[in-house]
């Protein structure tokens, strides 16, 4: 697949505050998660993609195209601030119909569209009500439709799950896995990993300005030689499974569960340890109830990374 | 391995209009917001007073002799005259109901936009900062032309009709760009004005403030420092007594202040100039650093 959004050594800094350094990526279609504790670089790195802002050094790429002053590839992208950006007195379908007016759609298009958008998030309900009325769900949801509302090939969503109740969350994670099934690039930050998690598995790991991974969550885990992988068996007899594996040069730790019918093993040859662990249950007829990885996550993904 | 996605959607193939004013979409909604703001409507029309006085005068002006009973001696306040549009033009009421409307209509401009961060909405669109400028202003523009040029030009069409002959305008050939040229000069500096104003602070209520407390000030700190110093200049300090100077300079009238009009000119575009270098460093794609 060829990458929609490229960018080159993009760097940008504020006086002396470094906001991104020395970025070249490719995004493409399908669901991306930008990952990164506050003032990492996140919006930066939006506002760069979106063309808001000007890099001081390198590029951004949307289709081929330099997106900086480029109006025609602004209307390819739909964004979703993570800011409440309205103005309180107007409705839900004056603001969709306000900022379509800029695409230089119809007036019929204009109000056609913002009707399909707000019927999409769920709001033709309330679509005259005024967004000062609007509970902060129903302002998350108004903020993705006017991001969608000029059907956008890439979508931006800064912190879009933010405020909705589990239902809204479910509802709206849903509605962006549609968009990656229809083969359009989403890109979605959020601080809260198992949001990201839920949507997808590929994702950018930004940290004071810089990327530090970008890929498959379980590749990246791979990669991470510095941290063993934590394997978690529940099973009748920890202590004898304990005994077959306390000689394997590859096992570096072993635990027991509190409760007594679990162990922890910590390996930094994952796959040479289930081929192990395979053998031994179909060799010993142990019961093995559940098998897991706590570290092969987002999180424990995040934590490495960035050092915690 | 990664997973091949197909295009399952396909774009709207209807034809965009070329938008010749991108701006227009920000001028709506900012009179539409205005007209809905409690009171606006009450201090809009009241705002037509002195129109609608004036336009009694012309009337009057042209039927002497069935009022003589009420102008006994005011013969020479209803001559249509350039002096009698610079006294529309200039009156203290009329340039106070504009302070006013601009409170209403001008104060959350920008500030609304920087207190809900919706910069970034306006400028991921296809629209850049000049787009926005200009929809911004085009408010005040709105607003303010509706209160000297339309009314200016409606009176002087007024008096070719009810004097029925083009007497005024041959006499007077440059009263007409007159009326517009004071009219876009108040246009410009109130929209430059309220603009900076607008975009110094994220609270509409301290914009309200400053929008009408540096025009009062402005009037007040010219009394004090005349009562000081005794010098004309110290009018410079005005808006109102800048306005008043280049309204006579343009029309053609007697300097109410004793000091050149050029300098009001010169004041006047400075507050401009100023104010298009601050509105041009506060309005950029903001990002927060924490």
């Amino acid at each position: 697949m060829t990458a929609v959004i490229e960018t080159r050594n993009l760097s940008k800094w504020y006086g002396n505050v470094l906001g991104l350094s020395d970025v070249s990526l490719g995004i493409e279609p399908g669901i991306t998660g930008l990952l990164g504790p506050n003032g990492a670089g996140k919006s930066t790195f939006m506002k760069l993609l979106t063309g808001q802002l000007k890099p001081n050094i390198g590029s951004v790429s949307i289709f081929g195209r330099r997106i900086w002053n480029d109006f025609g590839t602004f209307a390819k992208i739909g964004f979703c601030p993570e800011s409440d950006a309205f103005y309180e007195e107007i409705s839900g379908l004056e603001f969709l119909t306000g900022l379509l007016s800029f695409h230089g759609f119809s007036k019929a298009e204009v109000r056609a569209r913002a009707a399909k958008a707000l019927d999409i998030v769920g709001l033709t309900g309330d679509k005259d009500r005024k967004i000062r009325g609007y509970s902060r769900g129903m302002r998350q949801r108004v903020k993705f439709a006017q991001a969608i509302a000029h059907d956008p090939e890439i979508i931006i969503l800064d912190e879009p799950l933010s405020g909705l109740d589990p239902l809204g969350k479910r509802k709206l994670i849903h509605l962006i896995k549609d968009y990656r099934d229809q083969g359009r690039t989403v890109l979605v930050s959020s601080h809260v990993l198992p949001e990201i998690e839920a949507m997808t598995s590929h994702i950018i790991l930004i940290h004071q300005g810089k990327i530090l991974a970008q890929g498959d969550i379980h590749y990246i885990r791979d990669l991470i030689e510095a941290h063993p992988h934590v394997i978690s068996i529940k099973c009748g007899d920890p202590r004898g499974l304990a005994a077959k594996f306390v000689n394997e040069p590859y096992v570096l730790k072993i635990l027991f569960g509190s409760s007594g019918d679990s162990l922890v093993v910590e390996t930094h040859k994952r796959d040479a340890f289930f081929g192990r662990l395979n053998q031994v249950v179909l060799e010993s007829a142990l019961r093995v109830e559940e098998i897991t990885s706590p570290d092969d996550n987002l999180q424990a993904v995040f934590d490495y990374l960035v050092g915690k | 391995m990664a997973t091949i996605r197909e295009k399952g959607y396909s774009h709207w193939d209807g034809a965009l209009v070329e938008r010749k004013l991108p701006w227009w979409p920000i001028t709506r909604t900012g009179i539409q917001l205005a007209f809905r703001r409690k009171h606006f409507k009450f201090f809009f029309s009241v705002s037509f007073l002195p129109a609608v006085v004036f336009l009694v005068g012309i009337y009057i002006s042209e039927r002497i002799e069935d009022f003589k009973f009420m102008i006994q001696g005011s013969e020479n306040l209803i001559k249509i005259n350039p002096a009698f549009f610079k006294t529309y033009f200039t009156n203290d009421f009329l340039l106070f109901m504009m302070v006013m409307l601009l409170v209403f209509s001008g104060a959350g401009l920008i500030a609304d936009d920087l207190k809900h961060n919706a910069l970034q909405l306006y400028f991921s669109r296809p629209i850049d900062k000049k787009d926005y400028f200009l929809g911004k202003a085009a408010v005040i523009f709105f607003f303010i032309l509706a209160l000297t040029l339309v009314p200016g030009l409606v009176l002087f069409v007024m008096k070719l009709v009810f004097s029925g002959n083009f007497k005024l305008l041959t006499s007077y050939p440059w009263l007409l760009p007159a009326i517009i040229g004071y009219s876009a000069l108040l246009t410009v500096f109130f929209a430059f004005y309220t603009l900076l104003l607008s975009a110094l602070s994220k609270n509409r209520r301290y914009v309200t403030i400053l929008i009408f407390a540096i025009y009062i000030f402005s009037d007040v700190v010219y009394g004090i420092t005349f009562g000081i110093f005794r010098s004309p200049y110290v009018a410079l300090f005005s808006l109102k007594a800048n306005f008043q100077q280049a309204g006579a300079v343009i029309f053609g009238q007697r300097l109410p202040y004793a000091y050149p009009g050029y300098l009001s000119f010169l004041v006047l575009f400075g507050i401009c100039a100023v104010s298009a270098a601050v509105l041009h460093r506060r309005i950029r794609g903001v990002e927060v650093i924490k």
